[in-house]
This record gives C-alpha cells, sequence and structure tokens, in this order.
C-alpha cells in the first residue's frame, strides 16, 4: 500500500531525502522512522499478549518445587512432563480425559445445533414479515441483558425436573439456550446481507423456495456461521458455573470444572500441575482458532456492515 | 473443514452414547444400586476410603459404592443445589459448621431413631449438637480435627526460647523468632486463616455473636474480642512475614524452605510437612527430627480454646436407596473405619476410641486441645456468614495493619444481618 | 448458478412479478422486503422458542416470582416460600453495599471498556502500517491470547502476579530493583486488584476488538485511505472524519458487546477472588449477585439485585436498541 502514495505528496518541499540536517524530513523518511517505531511497537504487543502463555507452558515444565523457588525460572531447567502424568492419569484425582471428552462433545453439539436453531430463526426475522417480529428481535437482545448467575437455581430445577442433570443434553440445552439470542442476532445480520433477490432469481430458475435458500443464501452465509459458530464455541468451551452445579459429579465434569478442582484443592496448590492442566485445556481452543481465524473477523465485519 | 467436521461429528455421537451409557447405569438396576458418598477434601486417608468400598460391597453384594471427592470451597453452593435435586449424592460429608443451614433446611434424612445403632452417647456430644436441628438428630459426627503448633525445634533452640505454657509466652516467643530471623516467620500467618484468630478472642473472653432469645448479637467489637483480636493483630503484622492476603494452603512450602519457622495448622499437615521430597507436593522428611509439636496453649496456661474443626456426614433426604446409604454410614461410623482416622491423626467421632491418636507428641497435643476445643455459633446462617467471606476479609484487613475497632463493628454488622436474616 | 435475468417471462407470483418491475436497487439503500410467509415464520422460530421458553423464560419468571418473594435454602428444599413483595427490593435499594457494588462494576467496566475500544483500534491502525512480518507475529500473539480461556487466563495471570513466587514481582525487584515489590501483594488492595483484573480483561479482549477493527478497515476503499493521506489533515483528525465514518457500524455493535461483556463480568473477579482480595471490596455485581443468592442463600434478595441489574443494563443500552427498533420499521 505504501508503494502507492509516492513520498513527495505530503505536503513536504520537495529534497532529496536525509541530505542535509535542518531540511524538514520528507514523508518518506519519516514515513520509514513511524515504520520502524511500530514494528518495535508490535513486538512489545506481541510479547504482551504471549507472556502468560509463555509462562503457562514454561511453568507446565517445571518439577512443582522448582518453581517454588527463591529464583525464578525463565527456561525449565530441569525439563519434565511430569505434571502432564499427573494431570493426565493420578488415579487420586479426577481425570482429564472424559472430562475433556465431555466438554468437546458438549461444545461441539452446541456449536452445531445452536447454529441450526439460530438460522432458522434467523431466515424467519429477516426473511418474513409476521406479527410479534419486533418483538421477537428485542427480546433477544433483551434477554443478553439478564445476569445468568441469577438464574442458576431456576434452572437448575428445571434441568432436574427433566432428570437431565449430569447428562450430555442437559449442560448442552443450557448452552444452548446461552448462547441462541447472541447467535440468532448476529447471523440476522448476515442473512439481511444476502440479497433476497438472488433466491427469487433461483426460485424463477424451479427451485421452490426452500430449494433456493439452501442453494443459493446459504452457501454465502458461511463467513456468518463460522463467525457465530466460534463465539458459540468460546461460550460452551469455557463455561464453567453452570457446569459446576449441573455436572456435579466427577465423571461428568467439563474442563473448567476439572480444572477448577486443583484450584481450589485444599491442603496444596500444585501449581505446576494447574499450568499443565491450563495448557491442555488451551491448545483445542487455539488449533480451533488457527483453522477459523481469517474467516471468523471478516465475516463478522460483514455481518455488521451490512446488518 | 468439511472432512474435520464429519470425524468430530462422528466422535460427538460415540463419546455421547459413551456418555449416556455412564449415567444410564447409575440408576436402581436389578443387581443392585450405586450408592454416591461425597467426602470433602483429602483429610480422609485413603486407607479409609479403601475400607469403606470393600466393606460395603461385601455386606451389599450386587451394589456399589463411588466416593465422590468434592473441595471444600464452594461446598455450601454445590451442596444446596446437588441436595435438592433429583440426582443427589446418597451420603454426604459436610463441615460441623455448615451442618445447620442444611439440617435445618431438611436436606438430610431424619437419623433419630438410628442414634442409638451409630454409636449413641459416644459419639462427640458438640458435633452431634451441630448435626441436630430442632431435636431431631441428622447428622453424624465423622472426625474432628484439631489444630495444633508446629515448629522447628533448632531454631527455637537458637533464639534460647522454650515450648511457651502460655499465650503471651507463645506470642513473645514468635517475636523473638521473627526478629532473631529477618524475613521469616515466627509464626507463619497468611491473612486469610481466620480459623487460627479464634483462639484468641476466646482466651480473651469475647465471642463472635452470642444468641439473645431469638435475635443474634455479634460481639467482635466487644472489650473482651477487641483485646484478642489486637493480639492477633500483633502477630500477623509483628511476627508472620506469610502473605497479609494469602489462604492457608501448603503450609508446609514455607516450613520446608526453612522461611516458617512454626505454624498452627490442622494435624493432618505432619503428614504434608513429612512427605517425600519428590512427591507431587513436595515436604521434607529430612526434618523429621527437627519437627516439633504442641497445643496452642491458653492464657492461664493448659491448651487454649481453639476451634474443632471437623465435619459431620448425613444422608440426603432425596437418596434413592437410604438404607444402603444407611448402611454405609453404619460401616463409616464402626470401629474399624474410625480408627483409620485415629492413626492418622484425626480425632474419631467416637470418645472411646480417642486413644487410637497413640501416646506421642502429637497424640497427646491432639488430645490436649481437642479437651478444650469451641465451635462457632449454633446457627443455621452460620455457613453463610463463613461463605460471604467476611472473616476471611476481617483479618485480612487486620493483618495489613487496619483500625481494629472500626473493622470489628462493621463485621459485627455483617454477621449479624446475616444470622437474623 | 442461476443470475437475474430481466429478459425473462414475468413470473406468476405476485412477489416476483413485483420484484421483476422493481428497479435493481442499491445495496446501500436497499429496503429490506419482507414475505408475508402465513405459518412458515412460526414454524422456523419454533425451535429457537422452545429452547429459550424452557431454558430463559420460564427460570426467568421464577427469577421474578423469587424476588418477590422471603426464598431461602429452606425453600430450595420444598418449604413454602413467603410473598414479601417489595422487601427484597427495598432492602437492596437501601443498601449502601449494593451502590458501592453498582457503581464499582459500572467504573471498572467503563474502564475496561475505554481501554479495550482505544487500544484495539490503536492495533488495528497500526496493522494497516506494519509490514507484513511483524503484522503476522502480532496477529499470532493476540490469536493464542484470544483462545485462552477465561478461566485459564486468570488462572496464569494469577500466578504471575503470585505474592511470593510470581514472576512479575521477581522481574520488579531483579531486574529494577524495586525492593518494596519483593513479596508485594497485588490483589490486597481493591485498587490494585482491579488493576490486575482489567490487565486480564482487556488482555484478552483487545484481540477481538482489534481483528475485527482490522478486518473493517481492510474494507476502506484505498482511495479514501489514500485520500487521507492526501489531503494533510492531522492523524487524529482524518481518522474521525475520514476512516471513522466507515467503521461506524462495526464499532457500535463491538462497542456494545464489550458494554455487555465487561457489566456481567463474572469469571475473571471469581478466580482471581479465590487467589487473593477481599471479597467484600471487589465483589462486581455478577459475583454479588452470586454470593448473595448461591452462596449466601438469600435467593430473594439476588433475584432482586438480577432484576434491578437488567433493567440498568437496558436502560444503558437504550440507545442501542432504539437504533435496532427503528431500523426493523423499514
Amino acid at each position: 500500500m505504501s508503494a502507492t502514495v509516492a513520498p513527495q505528496q505530503l505536503g513536504a518541499p520537495v529534497a532529496t531525502t536525509g541530505t542535509t540536517r535542518d531540511v524538514r524530513r520528507t514523508g518518506g523518511g519519516r514515513r520509514r522512522i513511524t515504520t520502524w517505531v511500530l514494528s518495535a511497537l508490535s513486538v512489545l504487543l506481541f510479547l504482551f499478549f504471549v507472556f502468560p502463555v509463555y509462562w503457562m507452558v514454561n511453568t507446565s515444565f517445571q518439577p512443582n518445587n522448582e518453581i517454588r523457588g527463591a529464583d525464578v525460572n525463565f527456561w525449565p531447567e530441569e525439563f519434565t512432563l511430569r505434571n502432564y502424568a499427573t494431570v493426565l492419569f493420578d488415579p487420586g484425582r479426577t481425570p482429564f480425559l472424559p472430562a475433556a471428552g465431555n466438554s468437546i462433545v458438549i461444545t461441539i453439539l452446541t456449536v452445531i445445533i445452536s447454529l441450526v436453531f439460530a438460522f432458522l430463526a434467523a431466515i424467519a426475522v429477516t426473511r418474513f414479515r409476521f406479527k410479534s417480529r419486533r418483538t421477537f428481535i428485542i427480546a433477544i437482545l433483551v434477554i443478553q441483558m439478564i445476569p445468568g448467575e441469577a438464574m442458576i437455581v431456576s434452572v437448575f430445577r428445571v434441568i432436574d425436573g427433566w432428570h437431565l442433570l449430569n447428562t450430555i443434553i442437559g449442560l448442552t440445552v443450557v448452552y444452548i439456550a446461552t448462547v441462541l439470542p447472541f447467535t440468532i442476532w448476529t447471523l440476522r445480520g448476515f442473512v439481511n446481507g444476502v440479497p433476497a433477490e438472488l433466491e427469487e432469481a433461483a426460485m424463477i430458475d424451479g427451485c421452490s423456495r426452500a430449494g433456493a435458500f439452501w442453494r443459493v443464501t446459504f452457501p454465502l452465509l458461511a463467513p456468518g456461521l463460522i463467525a457465530t459458530g466460534v463465539f458459540g464455541f468460546i461460550q460452551a468451551w469455557n463455561e464453567f458455573i453452570m457446569a459446576l452445579v449441573l455436572n456435579a459429579r466427577p465423571e461428568m465434569m467439563t474442563l473448567p470444572v476439572w480444572l477448577r478442582t486443583y484450584l481450589v484443592a485444599n491442603g496444596t496448590t500444585n501449581w505446576a500441575a494447574i499450568m499443565a492442566g491450563s495448557t491442555l485445556m488451551a491448545i483445542p481452543v487455539i488449533v480451533f482458532f488457527l483453522l477459523v481465524q481469517g474467516r471468523m473477523t471478516s465475516g463478522l465485519v460483514s455481518g455488521a456492515v451490512k446488518g | 473443514m468439511r472432512k474435520l467436521g464429519i470425524v468430530a461429528l462422528g466422535a460427538a455421537a460415540a463419546l455421547t452414547l459413551a456418555g449416556c451409557a455412564t449415567s444410564g447405569g447409575t440408576g436402581a438396576s436389578e443387581d443392585g444400586a450405586e450408592i454416591r458418598v461425597w467426602l470433602v477434601g483429602t483429610d480422609t486417608p485413603d486407607e479409609a476410603r479403601e475400607y469403606l468400598v470393600d466393606t460395603f460391597e461385601k455386606e451389599n453384594p450386587g451394589s456399589t459404592l463411588v466416593i465422590e471427592e468434592q473441595a471444600w470451597d464452594g461446598l455450601v453452593d454445590r451442596l444446596t443445589t446437588s441436595l435438592s435435586g433429583s440426582d443427589s449424592p446418597d451420603v454426604v460429608e459436610v463441615g460441623n459448621t455448615q451442618a445447620a443451614a442444611f439440617t435445618s433446611a431438611g436436606a438430610f434424612l431424619d437419623l433419630t431413631d438410628e442414634y442409638e445403632n451409630l454409636g449413641g452417647d459416644d459419639l462427640l456430644p458438640g458435633f452431634v449438637e451441630a448435626g441436630s436441628y430442632d431435636g431431631k438428630f441428622y447428622a453424624a459426627p465423622l472426625y474432628s480435627g484439631s489444630r495444633l503448633v508446629f515448629y522447628k525445634k533448632d531454631a527455637l533452640a537458637a533464639a534460647g526460647l522454650t515450648v511457651p505454657t502460655t499465650l503471651d509466652e507463645y506470642i513473645s516467643n514468635a517475636q523473638a523468632l521473627a526478629a532473631a530471623n529477618p524475613g521469616k516467620s515466627g509464626i507463619w500467618w497468611p491473612g486469610q486463616d481466620w480459623y487460627n484468630a479464634l483462639p484468641y478472642i476466646w482466651e480473651n473472653g469475647g465471642e463472635i455473636a452470642v444468641a439473645d432469645g431469638e435475635e443474634w448479637d455479634a460481639q467482635l467489637s466487644s472489650e473482651e474480642s477487641l483485646a484478642g483480636l489486637a493480639q492477633v493483630q500483633e502477630v500477623m503484622t509483628t511476627a508472620s512475614s506469610a502473605p497479609k492476603d494469602g489462604n492457608e494452603t501448603s503450609p508446609e512450602v514455607g516450613f520446608c524452605d526453612g522461611t516458617s519457622l512454626q505454624l498452627s495448622a490442622p494435624s493432618w499437615v505432619k503428614w504434608s510437612i513429612l512427605a517425600p521430597a519428590d512427591a507431587e507436593a513436595p515436604g521434607c522428611p529430612d526434618q523429621e527430627e527437627n519437627l516439633g509439636v504442641y497445643a496452642l496453649p491458653g492464657m492461664d496456661g493448659g491448651a487454649a480454646q481453639v476451634f474443632a474443626g471437623g465435619s459431620n456426614i448425613g444422608i440426603s433426604a432425596k437418596s434413592a436407596h437410604p438404607e444402603l446409604a444407611l448402611s454405609a454410614l453404619e460401616i463409616i461410623l464402626s470401629d474399624e473405619f474410625q480408627t483409620i482416622y485415629g492413626e492418622n491423626g484425626l480425632v474419631p467421632a467416637k470418645l472411646s476410641l480417642a486413644d487410637t491418636l497413640g501416646t506421642d507428641e502429637v497424640a497427646k497435643a491432639i488430645t490436649a486441645a481437642a479437651g478444650n476445643a469451641k465451635l462457632t455459633p449454633a446457627s443455621p446462617n452460620w455457613a453463610d456468614v463463613e461463605a460471604s467471606g467476611i472473616l476471611t476479609d476481617l483479618f485480612v484487613n487486620i493483618a495489613q495493619g487496619g483500625d481494629i475497632k472500626a473493622l470489628a463493628e462493621a463485621a459485627d454488622e455483617e454477621i449479624e444481618a446475616i444470622l437474623n436474616s | 448458478m442461476t443470475t437475474v435475468d430481466n429478459g425473462l417471462d414475468p413470473a406468476p407470483s405476485a412477489f416476483e412479478g413485483e420484484r421483476m418491475t422493481a428497479p435493481q436497487p442499491k445495496p446501500a439503500a436497499r429496503r429490506i422486503r419482507r414475505i408475508r410467509g402465513g405459518f412458515t415464520p412460526y414454524s422456523l422460530l419454533t425451535p429457537a422458542i422452545i429452547v429459550l421458553a424452557l431454558i430463559t423464560g420460564w427460570p426467568l419468571i421464577q427469577l421474578i416470582v423469587t424476588s418477590f418473594q422471603e426464598f431461602g435454602r429452606a425453600q430450595v428444599f420444598g418449604a413454602p416460600p413467603e410473598w414479601v413483595w417489595f422487601e427484597n427490593y427495598a432492602n437492596v435499594l437501601t443498601d449502601p453495599v449494593f451502590y458501592a457494588v453498582l457503581i464499582r462494576t459500572i467504573v471498572f467496566s467503563a474502564g475496561c471498556v475505554i481501554v479495550t475500544m482505544f487500544l484495539g483500534t490503536l492495533i488495528a491502525l497500526m496493522m494497516m502500517r506494519l509490514p507484513k512480518g511483524f503484522r503476522i507475529l502480532l496477529s499470532v500473539g493476540m490469536l493464542l491470547a484470544w483462545a485462552m480461556p477465561a478461566l485459564t487466563a486468570t488462572v496464569v495471570w494469577g500466578w504471575m502476579f503470585d505474592t511470593a513466587y510470581g514472576v512479575v514481582n521477581y522481574i520488579l525487584v531483579n531486574w529494577f530493583g524495586m525492593e518494596e515489590y519483593f513479596q508485594h501483594s497485588w490483589l490486597i488492595d481493591p485498587l490494585s486488584f482491579f488493576l490486575v483484573a482489567g490487565i486480564i480483561i482487556v488482555w484478552g479482549a483487545i484481540p477481538f476488538v482489534a481483528f475485527t477493527l482490522y478486518a473493517g478497515l481492510t474494507q476502506v476503499p484505498d482511495e479514501v485511505l489514500e485520500a487521507a493521506q492526501l489531503d494533510g489533515a492531522g492523524g487524529f483528525k482524518r481518522f474521525r472524519l475520514i476512516i471513522f465514518p466507515y467503521l461506524k457500524p462495526i464499532f457500535l455493535i463491538v462497542t456494545i458487546l464489550q458494554i455487555i461483556w465487561d457489566l456481567r463480568v463474572f469469571t475473571q473477579i471469581f478466580a482471581l477472588q479465590d487467589i487473593g482480595g477481599i471479597r467484600a471490596l471487589t465483589n462486581t455485581l455478577g459475583v454479588y449477585i452470586y454470593q448473595t443468592s448461591i452462596a449466601g442463600g438469600d435467593f430473594g434478595q439476588g433475584g432482586a439485585i438480577a432484576v434491578i441489574t437488567a433493567i440498568l443494563l437496558m436502560s444503558i443500552s437504550i440507545y442501542y436498541v432504539r437504533q435496532v427498533t427503528k431500523e426493523e420499521e423499514l
């Protein structure tokens, strides 16, 4: 981009770059310096963002007694995988793998089902005119403002009433309800962004309305579905108060609850093991983000602009 | 992307089935049932857990018993929901100070008829009281732990001190140790550890709160309590280098690296200190010879009135198999099971088993401390006072050198608001 | 795939006929036309409405009912609740603690939102001018931070700020010789507690803001950016007058989301209180509600606080809701 703007055009007197000291810097020189400053700044910012991640991984590879020494190790002097072994296989602890399995299943189900439901709802509010349409839209906006912490017990009783405590389904349903308002809201913007004319054209070619929607509009919504899916993913993967209350059985725990059992274990806080657990818990999210990051932000932007 | 999605879906389906299979097997099936026992924290030794599972399954062929370990932190929150639900655990441990919140709410099965069967008057009286409500017996004693003072023999000797016999001497010892060893704790006392502060209040004649008819009257700002709190602040600020807002976890770390010369902690901390040096939570077994222990001395000599921490255990009113749960409870209160507690330094639920503690220094200190143990106010709302964090906040503020009178008055107001709500 | 072909015969359906005769609207000015679909929209909404009604609607009604009752732990276990009508509300609204929590929450989240939006915008603008390598580097860093689950992030930051073994104190003491930070407790002083909490929240929120705004900036036409360079306007002015209008819709939605999320912040504060700090002085609304209802066993009062909070949040975002309503009238 910088190549398209000639340095002399920035209003500075035309002068050869940097031959005399008293000449005001040309745009090019200033630009280069700005670029340098910005680059240096970006490295600092990079360190700021990465440091906790690095510190987590660094701690997780050190023996628990090392990390409590008078000195701080910036690199595992005594490299060990023991913390990972502890977290993964220690029989005395709530095991990691079932918790990870629960988390993965619940998260995937939440994302898929909430996307399907939200998608249908988004079509309804963008493509159709019907009574109470506005009420519905405002309702899903308002729902997001109610503090969920206050409803824990009521939700618990609803789920208990269906005998879905300590099940995958129970927690999944709760998470779907948690992410639906936001998902509908965002997807609505995306569907608005796809001109209805495209569908109608397809209908002229003989598609049914549903068929036209499916064949024409749906593919154009891919970035939107990814962007909103990510939110469902983050929500379901990270939520822990509902999980703590609804799935109290050790074999039905999700990862955040599992991680917390280490944090509040009485007697001893095994920071090294906690860091190993944290690392394990973060890896799937990082992988997922790496997969979808590009589409996600561009998708979100088009949704916002067109919505 | 698409491929990944399909793989993930397949995995999801497989795992869901697996998940359903596990939870499906827990109901009342024809082969017997599964009893879920919630034990809190790591106090109950593995040996006792194994004994419980084995004995139960031998006595009730076809049925299984599963122990689910819970954390103390947030226990009241979790019990409130779990016990009221249809998938309630069958047998649950609860802190003795928290028991009233649940006995009064009807969360436990009435065990009045089983009182004699479970041990009768041999059960620790203070804990029976904690587990009873309105004349009915709901939750039996499980064990009691008392707090002991652990110290480094060489450090005490080097400072020319001896084991204290009065509270004042204990305080001056701690200060002398801290003065002689700059940067170290004469008594390690993190600010959140409010249990340790209670003896100071009680020994000075103060109380947390007293019942005045229907109403509770909080007493932290009484003259006697303030005298105790002043001592607490003195120790915290002049003799302890523990974090002012820290909690009481991992006391062995400071003891092992030499920065804590004395610490007051539950009796089982001895095993944390003596854990192998390469354990997950490493201890320092080489310090065994150097590790001394005594009961906190009172104002006028003898053992101080310390906080009688410990647990009660009851059967959920919603238990699907109360008969089996009772059978598990009987095992838990059997002499064999309780003896294991005694051998591991916890006071068994039965008075007749006191001698299982042994006769060593620790046992003597435990017996001395337990003989003079005291409880927090017997109100159903007391658990809420604990859960609200009023007391941890109060002592964190005191540790920072805050104005005791103002802090105590504010805390009294909050405590009364909760107890009388 | 088919393309619009105006040469086709008019379709029999009225809608399609209407479409055919209508002029092709420009996307920006396009009025959204909606179809009267009989039962179709309702059936499309059914799954979402069922889930929301059961898991959000019903508990919400219960919450409101509870807020008018004396509802304690005994009631959870089946005792009949007693109606006290507005007593819970009166208690909450006359309790200075509630106002302290409220003001604390608003000030804290306002701080977080402002800092997040400011830094996020700066970083987005910066990314426009960074050489590719540095841009990727920064993106990777932000991506890692973004992907960290909130609980994990709080635990890790808490460990970094640990009084005795934290790396922050270590660096301040050993690299910068600031001895006063030896064994310094970061969480004990409420202000410092919120500084740490704020760092954790902002650290986790900036990537979302920066990435989104950056993606928005890349859609600003090149000519506009060039024009902005050419006319020699000052940096800020240039941004405000030329670039910002393009970003406004994104900026608005991102800000609203940040406000809602930060006002409802729970995990970070809740987990950080486990690590240290004085609860009474560091409670925010979400945590306070949890403390009152679940931990404290006073569900009636907790419900009242929640209802009041929801009303407050709604009035804060009324501007946005109005915008939406206006738009929906089209």
